[in-house]
This record gives C-alpha cells, structure tokens and sequence, in this order.
C-alpha cells in the first residue's frame, strides 16, 4: 500500500472564530464593503447598507476579538459623510482613508474617527476620479487607488497630490477593465483585483506590468469577478473570488494553493442575538440541520485582509460578519 | 438596407414598443421602425437572442440586492428600465399581476425577487412548466397557506385560487368551469407540498424558502377532478388544467386585457363576453397547437391586425409601473444605476402599484381604475418634472429634433411638433385648441441666437409638461 499526498504544501488555514452580525448600526455590519485593521487588531469595517436604510451607512470600529468599540460617519454628500462607499485603508500613523464612488471623493478620519479632510476631484484626466474603488498604502506613504470607471490605477500623496498612474482599459497584460481592490505586499509591489478580467495583476511601485494570474472560471486558480487581494508576508497572495463564493490562495508565483469556502461557527454577539429570541434558536435549529452549509459558507465575499498577527481575515458581507483563519506551517489537524 | 421609416412605421413601432416594451427613447422607435415591424417583433420574442443585463455590475453597485430583508423593486425597476430583454421583462410584470403575491405577508424581500425572476426566465416558455414552477414556489405556498394544508385538516386556499385566479377562472360564456367538489380535489392533490425549514432573519440573515414534499402528509386518495378519477397528485392535477379549453381562455384573455385592450375584471369573465372573441379564439387555438406555449400565443396577438389597428392605441391606461418606467425610457434617465433609484420605484407606489407588494390575491384593479384624484395628480407631477427637465438627455434629444424643424416654428407647429415626438400622439381638439393657445402667447419659436435657443428649450420643456397633463397622456 502507498500513500499519494496530492497537491501538499507547507501551509494550511485553520478556521479560528467570527465577529460581527446583521444590525444596521451597533454590533454588526449591513451590506459590508470593505475593512482594514490597525496593528492593534481594530477592524474598521465600512458599511454601505442600501439606500433604504442610510442610517446603516457608516463606519464601525471592533476589535477581531469581538469588542464593539464604536461608529463613526453617515449618509451624505457634506464633509465626512458617504453616498456609496466602497474602500477603506489605514496610513502608518492610523488615520483612515474612506474612498466614495459616488463622490469621487477620499475622506481622511483619524483613529478615532474624527474628520481630519477630503480630496478627490471628478473626471477623467490626470489624478481625477471616476469611480474610485480600492485603496491600498505604502509604508512610505503613497496612496494606490484604482480609479474604476478609468480603468486604471492612480498614486497619490496621502494629502492627495497626484503623482503618477498605470493601466488603461484593455484586456492586455497591465491592462485593466473595471478594478476593484488593490494590494501591496511588503516590498512595495502593486496587486490590482481587475474585476472584470476575471484576474490578478501584479506591478512594480512604478506600474510596470509583472504578472498576470488566473483567467475566467470556476476552476482552481480562475476567477469570477475578483474584487479583493492581498499578500502576506510569505509571499502568499488572497484573492476574494467573489462570485465564485470561495477565498482563494496562490504561491507568490501565482500557482493555487487551497482555497477557503466559509467555516463559520455561531459568534459571541451571534449567540446573543439568537438568545434574545428563543424562537429563532428553534428556527435555527431546524434549518441547521437541513442545511448546516448555509451558516457556515461564504456568501460573495468582498474582501480579504492580514492582520498583524498574519491571521486571513474574509469579510462575508451577505451574513455581515468576518471570518478570521490561522495560518500554520507546521501539519494541524483540522 | 432598411427603407426609410414612414411616420405610420413610426406610429406603430412606437405602439409596439410601449405596450410590448416599457416605452422607448424617439431615437430607439425610429431605429426600430426602419428595421421593420417583423424584424422587431421576433427579436422580443427571443429574449435570449438580445444581451442580458449586466447583473455583475448591478452587484458591485448595490451588493445589498443579495441581502433578504430588502425588498427588491427597485433591482427590478432598475431591470424594467434598462433590460434589453424588454418582452420578457415586460412578461415577468404580466405575470406577477396574474399570480399575484406580496411581501405584505410573506414578509421576506428576497422571497418576491425569486418569484419574479422565475417569471423572467419562465414566463415566456410552457404554460405547464411555468404553473409547476409557481405551485412549487415557497413564497406562493406561504401566500395561499399550503403550508397549513394538511391530509387531515384541509386547507383549501391553495387550490381554489390556482383554480379561479391562476389558470381557469369561475367560468366563461355563462358556465362555470368547475365545482366546488374540484376545488376539494384539487386542494387535496397538493397536500404535502410545503416548504422546508429556512434560517431567521438573525443573526446571520434568512436563508432562501425551498419546495420541499412530505409524503407523510400527502392525501394520496381516490380524487375525481374535472370529470377524471384517480390518485391525483399536484402535478397531474396541472395536467389536467392545462388540457381544459377554459385555461386556453383564461391565459388569452388576460394577455389581451395586459397587451392589447382592458378587459373588465376577472370576476366578471364568465358573464361577459370578450371584447375580441376572434383573436381570442387564434391565441386559444395557438396555445394547444404548440403545446402551452405563451410566446406562440404571444406571437399571434402582436402580428393581429386587433394590435396593429388605431383603435388599440392610446386605448390602455398605463399602469403605474409603465407611467414610471415608460417616462424614465423616453427621457434617457436611470440608464446607469445611480443614487435615487430606491426613490424613483416607489413612485409607482404612491400612483397606486406597491409592485411586489398587490394589495389582495386578485392583484390591482387596472384599467381607468388605475385612475383617481389622488393618483392622477401624483402621475402628472412625476411626469411633468422629468419632460420638463430639458436637461435630460432624452429631452435634450426632443428639443434637437423640434429645432431640425425649421429656423421658426409657429404655434400650431410647435404643438403638433411636440405632440408627434412625444408620442406620437393625437389630443382631442378642445385640448389641442388649450395646447396651441397657450402657445401663442409666446408667438413663433426661433433658435438662432443664444437666448433664443434657452426660450426655445424652456418653452419646449413647458410644452411637454402641459402634455403630461393632458387627460391622453394617461393613456399608452
């Protein structure tokens, strides 16, 4: 007898917990379209809600152990607040960068949440807007933003002075059709979700074209519409595979490693939502066992983020949550 | 090559597309006109032959449409206004004021979107197909209580309303179609047909309702329906309903009262007689030669010279979803999602049509009784503020083509000008006398100077608005 270990590497995902639930404002999410976390393990999850409810459009601040800390922002086109949301990124200092696609607009809050400015012009020319839609910062400052509608991605002083941009609409290699989100791994290289290419780019700081990753599909390594990457410090890249309900994970070369689909266990502030109510607990109980992948898999996840631990954290905006894995190098029973 | 579209060619077209369409821009006619009445024709009829909708982007614009607690309306005017697939766009609203359900009791937002897009992909197929999907639709059998049907306690809404509402009716020239004894029947047939259990709404959101069958607590007995003995389940019920000639009937009339002329209400349908039994009789005769086919009986009603006759047009009162849609079309706005849209689709609401939302089983009173002091004023103010609004690029685009004119227009041409581009349309002389005299007071319209061209614009967008309250342009 032998033993055939396919597709073996040296990493594997544990699911770990998740924090968040449905609320439109307080101890969960609604319609959730990005994050980012400080060193200290504070999410700040913005919330895009729907025009029903725009009172569900702010910005919550938690900790990825579940404390609730706070909210800040709301609907609006004045200063500080937001129409259509869609990133959000944390500069070295802490503060935090909120780009709006209506807006065409990049709102700056400190830590705590206090406005501290605004920058963004529209149009289509040289460090004008159309539809920006993912964020990502520079250990030395430099704000990449992909300028959606542009087809590109554009940089940035913090204050918003433009200073250079790549792409263009196409479907040649750094070329670029509708991006969404936008990471850097920690030498400084650029990797450009191009949503509607179904792919990952890969770039220079500068925005010379490296690689290209995955093509159209539902296979290992394909993509269907991709709004989310980034990298960790091994090199590994995260690509939140959204239609494709699933977290993908490629070697820095860009070859499939494994993929997650959603592990989620009932929370803290799940169980005391449903405590509240026994008759959802029985309701629960009955649709769990008819069909226990429901709660526990992905629904569209939209964004996927390393903390300062080198924890995948995956935001699952349909059940409002993020799910958080642990990633180990040494063999871990599941 | 096409031919150059006649003004009749474009009449027609015009016709066409606000009756099988929600409306359309003066560019889109014009274009469909010089294609051809035939060509344009089957086109709508094979939806799947034209592009879908970009419903990738419409999830990155508004990822919340996933989520169940929202009522999906405004996802669906969003659909009506810029599907390219306008028929069967057009179908799925036919559909949901026929098998008529609403949030205000199944209270699940999601729950109404599914339904509705089982129309959008069904509701151009088989007629049989198409019932088998609704009775095995959770939100149906939540609505109707099948779920509170049972082998020995039975409940019998169900099958009385797939009876009366949703494929027979009472009765058709002077007779009923079925019994009492039938209804038992029939309800008795689709016990054990329920819904599975779903997740509540908290903490996590509502799982989407599936059909599931329980054996347990079918009534598997003797049953005698329409005249036919044996162990009839839920299906072979529908196999039976869909061979009567009263389905044929049912299904014709409904489209001919939705598409071509208002037929009274159904409760009235086994006293009176059709307004068209001809082409009644074609589409019946349509239906079983192919099979149930609704695109068959489609095809037959749109080619009748009953459609294509002046008399059908401008004879149909529109509804509050094709007053709300069909403006937004002609004047080219909402083509992209932007912020207002949740607002834009409860206009139809307040103009008396809470789409996904009908207030009973039996779905709207429509007709003139679309119509009154409340709703009208609520219709003339949402289409006045958009044909007045020459900023608009479908405005903008009508003002263009009033000024290729001529350098001077006078009164009476402006009228006529305006009236022919915004419909086209006729108005009774009386309101045509107002239209003209109203006009006058501004004498000739010229646009060669600046100013001229802002007071030809104004006047225009002013003249259009004096249209939208006219008691014509309630009419489609």
């Amino acid at each position: 007898m032998s033993t055939h270990f396919f597709g073996l590497n040296q990493r594997s995902y544990q699911y770990s917990h998740s924090l968040g639930r449905l609320e439109m404002s307080g101890t969960g999410f609604r319609s959730p379209v990005d994050f980012a976390i400080n060193p200290e393990g504070v999410a700040y999850v913005l919330n895009r809600s729907y025009e029903k409810r725009p009172d569900g459009v702010h910005v919550t601040m938690m900790t990825l152990d579940e404390e609730y800390i706070t909210e800040f922002s709301s609907y609006g086109e004045a200063e500080g607040e937001l129409v259509w949301p869609t990133s959000i990124a944390l500069d070295p200092q802490g503060n935090v960068y909120v780009a709006d696609e209506w807006l065409n607009r990049i709102t700056i809050f400190d830590r705590e949440g206090e406005l501290l400015g605004s920058w963004g012009t529209p149009g289509s020319g040289d460090g004008e807007l159309d539809r920006p839609s993912g964020i990502a910062i520079s250990a030395d400052g430099a704000l990449f933003l992909t300028d959606s509608r542009n087809h590109r991605v554009q940089v940035f002083s913090l204050d918003g002075q433009f200073k250079g941009n790549f792409g263009g609409f196409g479907v040649a290699p750094g070329r670029l059709n509708l991006p969404w989100g936008i990471g850097l791994d920690k030498d400084g290289r650029v990797f450009v979700a191009d949503w509607r290419n179904d792919r990952i780019q890969q770039f220079t700081a500068d925005g010379e074209w490296q690689a290209s990753f995955g093509q159209p599909g539902s296979g290992v390594g394909c993509f269907n519409r991709p709004n989310s990457v980034c990298v960790d410090d091994d090199g590994d890249i995260y690509v939140a595979d959204c239609f494709n309900n699933r977290v993908q994970v490629l070697d820095p070369e860009g070859r499939f490693v494994t993929a997650m689909l959603g592990d989620h266990r009932l929370s803290r502030l799940g169980k005391e939502k449903l405590m509240a109510n026994p008759d959802m607990i029985r309701q629960r109980a009955l649709a769990y066992a008819n069909n226990p992948d429901y709660e526990q898999r992905f629904d569209h996840p939209n964004a996927v983020k390393i903390d300062s631990r080198g924890r995948v954290c995956v935001l699952d905006p349909v059940r409002g949550r993020i799910q958080v894995y642990v990633k180990s190098k040494d063999p871990a029973l599941a | 090559m096409n031919k150059p579209a006649t003004e009749h060619d474009v009449g027609l077209m015009a016709h066409l597309l606000r009756r099988a369409c929600f409306g359309a821009s003066r560019d889109e006619i014009e274009a469909k006109a010089a294609l051809g009445y035939d060509e344009t024709l089957e086109e709508l009829l094979d939806p799947l032959g034209q592009p879908e909708i970009e419903e990738d982007l419409m999830f990155r614009l508004h990822p919340f449409w996933y989520q169940s607690p929202a009522l999906p309306s405004h996802e669906w005017v969003h659909r009506m206004i810029n599907s390219p697939r306008q028929l069967q766009e057009k179908m799925s609203l036919f559909w949901h004021m026929v098998f008529c359900a609403g949030y205000s009791k199944i209270d699940v937002g999601q729950e109404l979107g599914y339904m509705v897009a089982m129309f959008r992909e069904h509701g151009m197929g088989n007629f049989r197909d198409l019932l088998h999907r609704l009775c095995t639709n959770p939100g149906m059998l939540y609505y109707l209580d099948n779920n509170e049907s049972h082998k020995d306690t039975l409940n019998e809404n169900f099958g009385r309303e797939l009876l009366e509402l949703f494929s027979m009716g009472v009765g058709m020239d002077q007779d009923f179609n079925y019994t009492e004894d039938d209804v038992k029947a029939c309800a008795r047939a689709f016990t054990g047909w329920n819904i599975a259990p779903a997740y509540p709404p908290f903490p996590h959101g509502r799982s989407r309702w599936e059909f599931r069958f329980d054996p347990a607590d079918h009534d598997d007995g003797e049953k005698t329906f329409l005249g036919e003995t044996g162990r009839w389940n839920g299906d072979d019920v529908l196999d039976i309903i869909c061979k009567q000639p009263a389905t044929a009937r049912f299904i014709a009339r409904h489209l001919y009262s939705f598409f071509v002329a208002d037929e009274p209400p159904v409760p009235a349908w086994r006293l009176t007689p059709p307004l068209d039994p001809g082409l009644l009789q074609a589409m019946e005769q349509a239906y079983f030669d192919s099979g149930y086919d609704i695109t068959a009986m489609l095809r037959v009603l749109f080619t009748s010279e009953s459609f294509k006759s002046d008399a059908a047009r401008f004879a149909k009162v529109k509804s509050p979803a094709e007053m709300v849609v069909g403006t937004l079309r002609l004047v080219e706005d909402h083509l992209e999602i932007r912020p207002g849209l949740y607002e834009i689709s409860q206009k139809s609401t307040y103009m008396g049509m809470d789409l996904m939302n009908p207030p009973t089983v039996e779905g709207w009173h429509t007709g003139r009784e679309w119509i009154d002091s409340g709703t009208l004023v609520e219709r003339i103010n949402y289409a006045s503020e958009l044909l007045g609004n020459t900023d608009l690029p479908g405005v903008r685009s009508l003002v263009h083509r009033l000024k290729s004119r001529g350098p001077a227009l006078s009164p009476e041409a402006f009228v006529d000008g305006c009236l022919h581009l915004i419909g086209p349309m006729t108005v009774d002389n009386e309101t045509r006398s107002e239209l003209v005299s109203h006009a006058r007071r501004g004498g000739d319209l010229r646009h060669e100077s600046k100013s001229e061209n802002a007071e030809f614009a104004r006047r225009t967008g002013e003249m259009f608005q004096m249209i939208a309250s006219t008691p014509e342009f309630q009419f489609e």
